[in-house]
């Protein structure tokens, strides 16, 4: 081993052993997480292995090994700072030849619970499709094959990214992206369902295509030998051998401009200038004088600019439309689904002040009276709900409309009124009772040691929100179950929205004295992240 | 003399560390005053104790004869602030978070725009008005954290640490800004721990370290028979001057 693959490595290993010189808590946190991967990466072989011989073991197999490349290539993606040791701007002072560099830093790339967990998983693929001695061996180059391929995936992506996630703009990127994954799971959920309705064949045809693409054109090397085609099985490894040293040349490459070139992301943005003034004035013009309308624009504007701010919305409003519509498409909802809408978008009144980060001070220093208080927090509903109104009422429409159950409307809408009024007021309370700080970088949106404070907060302020909306919910269920009540249920329209104007108004009566004595407490609790 | 800030027996503990110590100091209204201490020393702390920022465990602030903690509406209104690490609304334009904080502070609205437009002139911030504070440096954040605090036109201005990372040139304008807005009658308190600049701006300077006042009092009672504000801060601190030449006779000389 050269001196810097050497060094680069046992920097590597003291990293792991260091994530064990942590706090107790987080130290318990890191030790889990290597447990929980390696278990599942040990019931991944056994499940593997037991696959040996299944008629669709290799178009399974073929599938999964595509899945952990693309894994290996999106990670570095998500985790920009995942991994100090392979962070090339850190290595920039140092006297380094890039030939040297590349092979020290692939040589740490193979270090880790990651590279371990795709040994495993590359192990048992090849013992489920290999049949005989020719087979084995070429499985055993292929797993080889593909294990570096898949690393320096990670590291050509990581590389060729670093500008952009260095950058503010590429940052915040990262954080909505976030919400790519949360869709795509919705995506491969529905695609587990439809598989396990009509079974494994339907992997075939997409099978069939991905034994062609490296990496798990080495997989599907080892299945080609098992059926005798070596010819083939000599061409997907091939294939793959040439994808990882075109990965290997791009990698290079990136890596040698990050050295040598500075990183001019914050130069750019300076030399920018002036982009113009944006709807700032017609946005001001109708929203109401004083702290009301400086809130209320400042609020929708963090919407729309903060990445965090703008994720958690996107999230509620998706979520808030799919689980009644998509219950109502498939003839499996109901109308009062639609309520779910309102208490979605409710959710964001909570930990107002958390939203703000450490920024809270310019807001502590503006409040001094109870009344101020009052001021600032009526004025975040009132952001809240020139979202939330139009679109709980758009979406119960909806999903009425669709279930053709339009004599429920009025009930349904009352009861999301209500419902939005106990989320608007509980999370105003807990808001001032029980803040926290959310991180800006990463995905976390609780800081270290304050997700009890949060888990407080959101259950217990929903579970608040519920019991003080069984009035409303109690008076449904009477008006449904007694004769000639449903005549009656439009009564719950006004009489819901009316309910959730005053338990508004109520718990923002009730907050406000809080927030104003709590002003140091509440922003100490907000500036952690 | 009427005292702008009068702190009696302020503390404050973070679990087992002693932040501040006991702390009493009057600091004389009109004045260009210069806190100064070692990294640690306690500053930061006093001053967010100070501006109301921070709930002191023990001990009394006054800010123009106000009590911070039992009167804040006549407190917060004559007081303007620019803390350290804590963040801006960055998502705003530098414009909009001038517009922002002028109207919380209850400015009518043309009166804040106008005051803004003022303000981004003087500090040089014109050009970069529209842009993200995200996307501003940290000579850019810190003007703009100064005009937000100067926009409400405070009795008192506090600055944690005002000229920390800023270039000459914007330090110059800071510096142009600060000392028009003493002349006219106004307090300034800053942090610092430059002696060359705290000697060059200060009329008055009080000496923090480990959580106790070492000295304080008008600068050149404190520098007293020491050539410099540096060399006198050196001494009240307790810093040893090591010879630091025995250990490091390899270092310099070209050869290795």
């Amino acid at each position: 081993m050269s001196a810097p693959t050497a060094v680069v490595v046992r920097l590597k290993l003291s990293l792991l052993r260091n994530g064990l010189r942590q706090s107790a808590g987080r130290r318990a946190a890191y030790v889990a997480s290597a447990v929980v991967v390696l278990l599942f990466a040990a019931l991944q072989l056994v499940g593997l292995i037991a696959l040996r011989g299944h008629a669709h073991a290799a178009s399974l197999v073929v599938l999964l090994v595509a899945v952990l490349g693309l894994g290996w290539a999106v990670m570095p993606l998500f985790f920009p700072s995942g991994d100090e040791t392979l962070d090339p701007t850190r290595l920039v002072m140092l006297p380094l030849r890039p030939r040297p560099l590349v092979r020290a830093l692939l040589a740490a790339s193979l270090v880790g619970i990651g590279p371990l967990f795709t040994v495993l998983m590359l192990a048992g693929s090849v013992v489920a499709v290999a049949h005989g001695a020719v087979a084995y061996g070429v499985g055993v180059l292929g797993a080889v094959l593909g294990l570096l391929m898949c690393v320096t995936l990670a590291r050509a992506v990581a590389a060729a990214n670093i500008r952009l996630l260095t950058s503010r703009r590429g940052r915040d990127l990262a954080v909505l992206s976030g919400l790519v994954v949360a869709v795509g799971a919705q995506v491969v959920n529905f695609g587990a369902q439809r598989l396990g309705s009509s079974g494994l064949g339907q992997l075939d045809p997409a099978a069939d295509v991905l034994r062609w693409v490296p990496p798990a054109a080495a997989i599907g090397a080892a299945d080609s030998a098992s059926a005798g085609s070596y010819g083939t099985a000599a061409a997907q490894l091939l294939l793959t051998a040439a994808a990882s040293v075109a990965l290997l040349v791009l990698w290079e490459r990136s890596l040698t401009r990050l050295m040598t070139a500075p990183d001019g992301s914050t130069l750019q943005a300076a030399g920018e200038g002036t982009r113009g003034r944006r709807g700032s004035s017609g946005l001001t013009r109708l929203l109401p004088a004083g702290r009301t309308g400086t809130v209320m624009e400042r609020s929708l504007r963090y919407v729309w600019r903060d990445p965090k701010t703008k994720a958690a919305w996107v999230t509620s409003l998706a979520i808030g439309l799919i689980v009644p519509v998509f219950n109502a498409l498939q003839g499996t909802g109901s109308p009062y689904f639609a309520c779910f809408a309102a208490g979605m978008l409710g959710i964001q009144m909570y930990n107002q002040f958390g939203q703000d980060t450490s920024a809270f001070w310019i807001v502590a220093l503006s409040i001094s009276s109870a009344q101020d208080a009052y001021a600032e927090l009526r004025a975040r509903a009132l952001a809240l709900l020139v979202i939330t109104l139009p679109y709980a009422t758009l979406v119960t429409v909806l999903t009425t409309g669709l279930l053709d159950d339009w004599p429920r409307l009025p009930e349904v809408l009352g009861l999301s009124f209500a419902l939005l009024g106990a989320m608007l007021a509980t999370g105003a309370w807990t808001s001032a009772r029980f803040p926290y700080s959310i991180p800006q970088e990463g995905y976390k949106n609780v800081a270290p040691g304050q997700a009890g404070l949060a888990w407080i907060a959101i259950f217990g302020g929903m579970v608040a929100a519920a019991l003080l909306c069984a009035p409303v919910i109690a008076a449904a269920i009477w008006l449904n179950v007694s004769a000639g009540g449903a005549a009656w249920s439009w009564v719950l329209l006004p009489a819901g929205a009316a309910y959730g104007a005053t338990v508004t108004w109520l718990g923002l009566r009730l907050a406000a004295p809080r927030t104003a004595a709590r002003l140091p407490e509440i922003l100490a609790a907000v500036s952690k992240g | 003399m009427s005292s702008a800030v009068r702190v009696r027996d302020l503390h404050k503990r973070f679990g087992q560390q002693v932040a501040v110590a006991g702390i009493d100091l009057d600091l004389p209204a009109g004045r260009f005053i210069g806190l100064v201490g070692p990294n640690g020393a306690g500053k930061t702390t006093t001053l967010s104790m100070v501006t109301g920022l921070l709930r002191p465990d023990g001990g009394t602030v006054e800010v123009v004869g106000h009590d911070v903690w039992r009167d804040p509406v006549a407190v917060k209104a004559r007081i303007g602030v620019l803390p350290e690490g804590l963040r801006l609304f960055e998502r705003l334009s530098g414009r909009e978070l001038l517009g922002y904080t002028g109207r919380l502070r209850g400015l009518p609205g043309a009166e804040a725009d106008k005051r803004a437009t003022q303000l981004l002139d003087v500090l040089d911030l014109a050009g970069a008005q529209h842009k993200l504070v995200v996307d501003y440096s940290t000579g850019m954040r810190k003007k703009i954290g100064l005009a937000a605090a100067l926009l409400h036109n405070p009795e008192v201005l506090f600055l944690d640490e005002p000229f920390e990372g800023v270039d000459p040139v914007s330090a110059q304008t800071i510096r142009g800004v600060l000392e028009r807005y003493t002349a006219s009658g106004a307090t300034v308190v800053f942090s610092s721990h430059v002696m060359e600049l705290v000697e060059s701006l200060c009329d008055w300077v009080a000496v923090l370290a480990a959580g106790r006042i070492r000295a304080h009092g008008p600068l050149e009672e404190v520098r007293g028979s020491a050539p410099s504000l540096q060399k006198a801060f050196l001494e009240l601190v307790g810093a040893r001057e090591r010879d630091a030449g025995s250990d490091l006779d390899w270092l310099g000389g070209g050869s290795r």
